[in-house]
């Protein structure tokens, strides 16, 4: 589950952290964060040419993607719909990790999950929708997305914020909550629940 | 590693000790010595702890080198869990000592004459079998710390736990690591509790003024084995993953795919996932000042383990794999990583296999002992365990009599052990494993070690559902020989896509034999030892009977993706036809 932009109670979040900080809010990207996109496209050209990334790296680092939590073999077919739930993770350890690999060579040791529906004739029109990026995935693309603000469910980030040691605390510098300064104090005792919230990082 | 140490526990006048050369089990190593051991010298039918059982230690065939990787140890007997045969294996230090000192299996046989319990002591000079009463129950960490105080720093040790005197099913046998912590185990089929039938609580092994194991073709060993390393480091689960999130690194994509067993394999998902998933995890052993990163025997390069620090920041347990975090965590309804890492803690103090305890508190939460997602309950059910109370006793022994002695319909075992963490019903292969495993269900059994590399599983289409048999088979195969050289089966990765690295790993073991070894050598293997081990299960009575899930896997669709196991029995019969 994630948080959908176009509902109400929708808040800003502009922190400013310390560079050696920004590790600490990449496990939150694998609970899923909505991405505005145009939908309709297969998982390659959505990546790519929506999402910016290369090509290089989509085909050599992403060697595991979920799509609606089903294993996806053929990206190109694949097609990504308003809604769908797109997971990216690196290459895998363990016979489960090597079996759910695109194009695996044991991919029919678990064709019940294996992502078979490609839509054809999709319209390719504007929407929404969940990415969760998993493990060296949200290590190498995560800061991007957290830079350029992601939307997420409240409770994910009270949690977050809950849980988080003292030494996180330390390298939060600043904090604006809908353009207005804030104390970052202050932080750990709003409650986010029920929102809808943009995050975005700086770093200073 | 040209002898074999036998110790007769049962000896008229007290244990006796005696060498012998390698004789038949010449050339044999870890689980192709522990199977071959195992299946020739004891009666199929005879009481798993009794006088006829055997318990072997067997390092792998590269221990004892500098050849990367090469750090595991088998440890073999007919299993008190299952009734079959059994082998387990472990990191740890043990592995490299014990071939240091020259050899290829320990033998611990014969039956006690009392409740005597001793210590065996390994060195350069010989062998000296100590009465030690005063180890008595003493957790694994007490022991070691013991151990450390009167043989010094530099010692490994192979141990069991309370959990192993007490002859538990679900005991393990303990080997320590490069900081003699005693964090890893030989988990399954309760190994532990057929050391403690031969009341040896340690074996202590000093390889001072040993040799490391010399290569037949020194310089083509010290080669390949560089380039061997190197593509370790270079791929990317090997060289990033599993350094960076450890085994647990697969938790978010197996809860993703609806395949993380979770309230005791009801669904697919756990919500709680994301407070278990190795990213998390990490984050937590940082802020704690944890080590990431850190290799369990002397040689590794891949570097899968660390330290889990409690609150205060003091040492708890090693870094929790994931079999571990689903058993203790998803799997009971359990989302608190502090509280998954201190079953951890008890189950290596203990002595206690972590899959089968977890499964087992899974099934005594669906009994309705405890409550899912109560990890204070969890956390009291252990330890009733390691104080050996009447209910610790029935929960010591596995998810089998935990769910016969409480009613329970919903028991995932086969062959009287539990499953691991991939829900059968998700991804269907695993769970043909699962199904015909010799040694009950196993998820180290049919690891992704063939396909491409060995061509023994490569005509499959990966893209058609047809195959599962033969790849099952394949896989199971070409770890029972991974598993006698005593390679760590995380290699795989790196051997699968890699050929350099392939052809490395191959070079490594020809120039260390001298031998020039092909993709037949390595399939022939295997089958020879799966074929002890079927054969010793037959002769305990094991028929086809025995190589089922449990019917629930066929009638309770698994949520999110409402799938069933719908592998036809016929074909599980075939994966053992060659």
């Amino acid at each position: 589950m994630s948080s959908d932009p176009n509902k109400n109670h929708k808040t800003t979040l502009c922190l400013t952290v310390e560079k050696d900080r920004v590790p600490a809010f990449l496990p939150l990207l694998s609970q899923g964060f909505t991405v505005k996109t145009k939908v309709g496209l297969s998982i390659r050209e959505l990546l790519c040419s929506q999402l910016g990334l290369s090509t290089d790296y989509f085909e050599h680092r992403l060697q595991t993607i979920l799509l609606d939590g089903k294993a996806v073999d053929d990206v190109r077919a694949a097609v990504v719909c308003h809604g769908s739930t797109l997971a990216l993770s690196a290459a895998m350890p363990g016979l489960a990790g090597a079996i759910l690999r695109r194009g695996s060579v044991y991919a029919s040791m678990r064709h019940q999950i294996t992502h078979k529906k490609n839509a054809k004739n999709e319209i390719v029109k504007e929407g929404t929708i969940v990415l969760k990026l998993f493990n060296l995935v949200a290590e190498d693309i995560g800061p991007m997305f957290l830079m350029q603000g992601i939307w997420i469910r409240g409770e994910n980030l009270q949690d977050f914020f809950r849980r988080a040691p003292d030494y996180f605390w330390a390298g939060c510098r600043a904090m604006e909550i809908d353009d207005t300064y804030r104390e970052v104090d202050k932080l750990v005792h709003i409650d986010w629940r029920d929102q809808q919230v943009f995050l975005k990082l700086e770093v200073k | 590693m040209d002898k074999i140490l036998r110790i007769n526990m049962g000896n008229d006048g007290g244990p006796q000790a005696s060498e012998e050369p390698l004789g038949d089990y010449t050339g044999l190593g870890g689980r192709g010595m522990t199977s071959a051991i195992i299946a020739t010298e004891v009666p199929p039918l005879c009481h798993p702890l009794g006088r006829d059982n055997k318990l072997v230690i067997a390092p792998g065939t590269l221990s004892g080198s500098h050849a990367a990787q090469s750090g595991r140890v088998s440890v073999g007997c007919k299993s008190p869990l299952t009734g079959g045969i059994k082998e387990a294996n472990s990191g740890g230090q043990g592995a490299q000592v014990l071939a240091r000192l020259g050899y290829a299996a320990i033998v611990l046989e014969g039956k006690p004459k009392d409740d005597t319990l001793y210590k065996v002591f390994i060195n350069k000079d010989g062998v000296e079998i100590i009465p030690d009463n005063s180890l008595k129950m003493r957790g694994n960490y007490d022991l070691i710390d013991k151990i450390k105080a009167e043989y010094g720093e530099k010692v490994a040790c192979i141990s069991i736990g309370p959990a192993g005197e007490m002859k538990m099913a679900a005991a393990t046998v303990a080997f320590t690591d490069m900081e003699q912590r005693p964090t890893r185990h030989a988990g399954r089929g309760g190994v532990g509790a057929v050391m403690g039938s031969k009341g040896v609580k340690v074996i202590v092994m000093d390889d001072s003024e040993m040799p490391t194991r010399s290569p037949k073709d020194p310089e083509k060993f010290k080669g390949a084995n560089k380039v061997f390393a190197q593509g370790l480091k270079k791929h990317p689960i090997t060289g990033e993953g599993l350094p960076s999130f450890g085994t647990n690194i697969l938790t978010n994509l197996i809860n993703e795919a609806g395949g993380l067993p979770t309230h005791n394999f009801k669904t697919g998902r756990f919500d709680g996932a994301f407070n278990l998933s190795g990213e998390t995890q990490s984050e937590i052993m940082k802020s704690r000042g944890g080590t990431v990163a850190k290799g369990c025997h002397k040689g590794c390069v891949i570097r899968c383990s660390g330290t889990y620090n409690d609150k205060d920041g003091n040492y708890l347990t090693k870094r929790t794999e994931y079999e571990t975090v689903w058993a203790h965590g998803a799997n009971c309804g359990i989302d608190d990583m502090d509280a998954v890492a201190m079953l951890d803690r008890l189950d290596d103090d203990y002595g206690l296999d972590t899959i089968e305890m977890g499964a087992t508190i899974g099934v005594a939460m669906e009994a309705g002992l405890a409550k899912f997602g109560d990890a204070e309950a969890a956390i009291n059910l252990l330890k009733e365990v390691g104080k050996g109370t009447p209910l610790g006793r029935i929960i010591g022994s596995g998810a089998a009599v935990t769910g016969k002695v409480f009613g329970v319909e919903k028991v995932p075992v086969v062959k009287g052990q539990a499953l691991p963490a991939y829900d059968p019903r998700s991804i269907q292969g695993i769970g043909v494993t699962y199904a015909t495993s010799t040694m009950g269900a196993d998820h180290t059994a049919g690891y992704a070690v063939t396909a491409n590399v060995l061509s023994v599983g490569g005509t499959v289409d990966p893209l058609k559902p047809e195959g599962q048999v033969e790849l099952s088979r394949n896989l199971q195969i070409a770890t029972a020989a991974i598993d006698a050289v005593g390679y760590c089966l995380f290699i795989a990765f790196a051997i699968l896509d890699q050929e350099d690295t392939f052809n490395a790993m191959v070079d490594v073991l020809g120039a260390f034999t001298g031998q020039d070894l092909t993709a037949d050598d390595v399939v022939a293997l295997g089958k020879k030892i799966l074929d002890y081990e079927r054969d010793f299960n037959t002769r305990a009575g094991f028929t086809s009977k025995q190589d089922r899930l449990p019917d629930f896997f066929k009638t309770e669709p698994l949520p999110p993706h409402n799938v069933t196991f719908e592998v036809k029995d016929e074909d599980l019969d075939q994966v053992f036809n060659w």
